[in-house]
């Protein structure tokens, strides 16, 4: 992610898709690849496997279902981000439920997916996360907040959100956009979207080790 | 019987000069010890019906043979100790050593005569136990004392029974009694032991069978008539008494209420029947949690079965659309009907998204109601162009908001964004949502065109609709808007009566909403009401008028 990256037809953005269902996975696969500009160079149906093979051929970008046999999406996303640190994860959900897609960011992942998602907001949104401009709901952010004031207390300095962040993520839960806050603060969109990737940034490797143990149990969040 | 070497006195007189006096000193001590122990065992025992401590001491007090060292002197004193009205020594057919015998009497006191006084003496040898209508008077177990029983006080116009139990140690036995009753009217009644009494002891069959005896109203059958041993002063008791303890009078056995068996009844049925609905209620609470948990587990399965299945096949079928789009030609008709298939089945997978929220136990609070209801607005505005600013509690609590209030309030605020997305125009909208005390708050507002409330046209049911939504909830909407200046929706629904207010029927919560209206108005009810729309019963959506619009 230190590099843009551009995709164009000649160099496309590699994509690797984790999803257990074959008949979703092909379906998937056939919708990324009908973007010229993407292409989808591995398709793996379970977190093992995923954990196997990603790392051989690294991807620009993970898509990740959530709800996987055995190891949870969750899971798998914080183990993989603990080998491919740089590799965006997305995930990828059917039902817009914060507490989930809340596990899965602080577990690692740098954005969310429904799956119902038109294909060309997909493409928009992957791009999106590449700029590092990761799409945060107002509930979302405002369980960022609160996750970052209960830990303040025992985590070290570089952990804690600065005062420009915090005042971003307050206006993301009033439910203003990325471009509002960036007129209300004066600052450009680019630099907010900075702010939001350190933001999570910090967040991952502040609940990476939590994280990892805490879904290592994990099947299925929605019991 | 032991030591009958008096003579015999058929009356009081004259009894001091038959006695020297060494032994006159001697019969004294031994009246004094008497005395003392009668009256000991008088107040120890519970049966004998002497009042309480009081009524002891009132012993003391009203026998002077007590106080007096000449007994002579106190007889004569009282005066009245002449024994014509006793009866005979009576027993019954035959005397044995340590027999029982009881004796049983009823006598008449006319109607409508008042009793001025009745007095009731008595011994028996060797042991006697008096009852008057199967109450026990007194009892004593030495035949040479003499008992004087005041029963004025017991005594009404009817009939009433005698009853006595004694006991023969050995050789002589008897009993003597005399009952005189003066009247009001100067008549008097007289009740002697003779042998008009019946007897039941050995030789009569089953005579030790019959029950309650002492309160027989016909005198038990078979018993015979009592047998005279020897008049009163003759035969082996030929010696007066050597004192004569007066009983203080006795009164009617008052039971107090809390003891009578009836009202005992009663508490008892009343306690069973408390614990019985106590019972009662405790099952049905415990069902109706079974139940409650019962549901919450059937609506989690569904909710989970619907997200599972139902949600998977229907986001299957949105991506095999999308491909199918993407594989066809952009210009041909089948692309953008097959968009259209997509985008319906978006909608349904939208609409189910709702259905799971309802349904899903773990939303049922106020938390994920915030959640969701911004989030809906937030989506919903985005698609209607309208900047969506949220201004919502940062620590929402997480109160238990059950499934109707938190469906129909979603509702309301729906019909609210829809009415604003439709016939506003406004930019902006301000969704605020607050938990103030025990209500909550939520207010929607637009910078729109806004509406004159008065003129606002009659096929505009939104508006009554939420306003029905939020009374069925107990709770009030009010509506603000003026042309030009936008329009405000406040929806107040309280939170702690909101259940009952659920069960309670419409004209309590009318009635109440009324009450609560006039003492302490809350900040929402300021305007004056005046129906906007149809006139219809339950309408109570209110205007807010113009000159009042301070903001």
């Amino acid at each position: 992610m230190t590099k843009p990256i551009k995709p164009s037809a000649k160099n496309p953005l590699k994509i690797a898709l984790i999803e257990d269902q074959p008949k979703a996975r092909d379906n998937w696969c056939r919708l990324i690849n009908s973007f010229p500009d993407l292409s989808c160079i591995c398709a793996c149906k379970s977190g093992e496997e995923a954990l196997r093979t990603i790392p051989e051929v690294p991807p620009d970008v993970i898509l990740m279902d959530i709800f996987l046999p055995r190891m949870s999406g969750i899971e798998c996303t914080a183990q993989l981000k603990a080998m491919l640190p740089q590799t965006p994860i997305i995930i990828l959900t059917a039902m817009d439920d914060e507490e989930l897609i809340f596990m899965a960011l602080e577990a690692g992942a740098d954005g969310y997916l429904l799956k119902r998602t038109k294909p060309a907001d997909l493409r928009a949104a992957l791009l999106e996360v590449l700029d590092g401009g990761a799409p945060m709901s107002s509930e979302i952010a405002r369980r960022v907040i609160t996750s970052f004031r209960t830990k303040a207390k025992t985590r070290d300095k570089s952990l804690h959100l600065s005062t420009r962040e915090e005042q971003i993520l307050l206006l993301l839960t009033k439910g203003c956009s990325n471009k509002m806050i960036a007129d209300r603060l004066d600052l450009s969109v680019v630099t907010i979207s900075h702010h939001l990737k350190h933001v999570f940034e910090k967040m991952h490797v502040s609940c990476r080790t939590e994280a990892a143990i805490r879904y290592m149990s994990l099947h299925n969040p929605q019991d | 019987m032991k030591n009958r070497t008096h003579q015999i006195l058929p009356t009081g007189e004259g009894l001091a000069e038959e006695r020297p006096g060494p032994r006159r000193s001697a019969f004294l001590v031994l009246v004094l010890w008497v005395i003392a122990l009668t009256a000991q065992g008088q107040s120890n025992e519970n049966q004998v019906p002497l009042e309480n401590a009081h009524a002891n001491a009132s012993v003391v007090e009203n026998n002077p043979l007590n106080l007096k060292t000449n007994l002579q002197d106190s007889l004569t004193e009282r005066g009245s100790y002449n024994f014509s009205d006793m009866g005979s020594w009576i027993w019954g057919a035959k005397t044995m050593d340590r027999q029982t015998c009881r004796f049983w009497k009823s006598f008449e006191i006319p109607e409508g005569a008042k009793v001025a006084r009745a007095r009731l003496r008595i011994t028996g040898d060797n042991e006697y136990t008096l009852f008057l209508d199967g109450r026990e008077l007194g009892r004593d177990a030495e035949w040479r004392h003499l008992y004087e029983y005041d029963i004025t006080a017991l005594l009404s116009p009817g009939q009433h029974i005698l009853a006595v139990e004694d006991y023969n140690s050995f050789k002589e036995a008897g009993m003597i009694l005399g009952l005189q009753i003066g009247l009001a009217d100067g008549r008097k009644v007289s009740v002697k032991s003779d042998p008009s009494w019946v007897v039941g002891c050995d030789g009569v069959p089953g005579w030790e069978n019959v029950r309650d005896w002492q309160k027989m109203s016909e005198p038990p059958p078979s018993w015979p008539p009592g047998t005279i041993i020897a008049a009163c002063g003759s035969g082996p008791w030929a010696v007066s008494p050597w004192f004569i303890e007066i009983v203080p009078p006795l009164n009617c056995n008052v039971i107090p209420f809390w003891q009578t068996g009836w009202f005992q009844i009663t508490v008892l049925a009343v306690l069973v029947m408390l614990a019985l609905v106590t019972l009662w209620v405790l099952t049905q609470l415990a069902l109706r949690t079974k139940e409650q948990r019962l549901l919450q587990r059937e609506r989690a399965r569904i909710a989970r079965d619907i997200h599972d299945d139902l949600g998977m096949r229907m986001t299957q079928l949105v991506l095999q659309g999308e491909v199918a789009v993407s594989e066809v030609p952009a210009q041909s008709g089948l692309h953008s009907q097959l968009s259209q298939i997509c985008e319906d089945a978006r909608g349904a997978l939208r609409a189910m998204d709702e259905v799971l929220w309802a349904i899903n136990p773990r939303r049922d609070n106020l938390r994920e109601f915030t959640t969701y209801v911004c989030r809906y607005a937030q989506t919903f505005l985005k698609d209607a162009s309208i900047q969506c600013t949220l201004d919502v509690e940062p620590e929402m609590s997480s109160a238990a908001f059950n499934l109707p209030l938190r469906r129909n309030l979603l509702m309301a605020v729906k019909e609210a964004l829809h009415n604003a997305a439709k016939h506003s125009h406004a930019s902006e909208l301000s969704l605020r949502i607050r938990c103030q005390g025990q209500a909550l708050h939520v207010v929607v507002q637009d910078n729109g065109r806004g509406f004159e409330p008065g003129l606002a046209s009659p096929d505009r049911n939104g508006l009554t609709n939420m306003s029905q939504r939020m009374n069925e909830l107990g709770g009030r909407c009010l509506i603000k808007s003026q042309p030009g200046q936008g329009c405000s929706v406040e929806m107040f629904m309280p939170l702690v009566n909101s259940r009952r207010n659920l069960l309670r029927p419409n004209w309590f919560r009318k009635f109440s909403a009324l009450m609560t209206r006039k003492s302490n108005q809350p900040p929402l009810a300021v305007s004056q009401e005046t129906p906007i729309l149809h006139d219809q019963a339950n309408q109570t959506l209110r205007q807010e008028p113009v000159e009042d619009r301070a903001d």
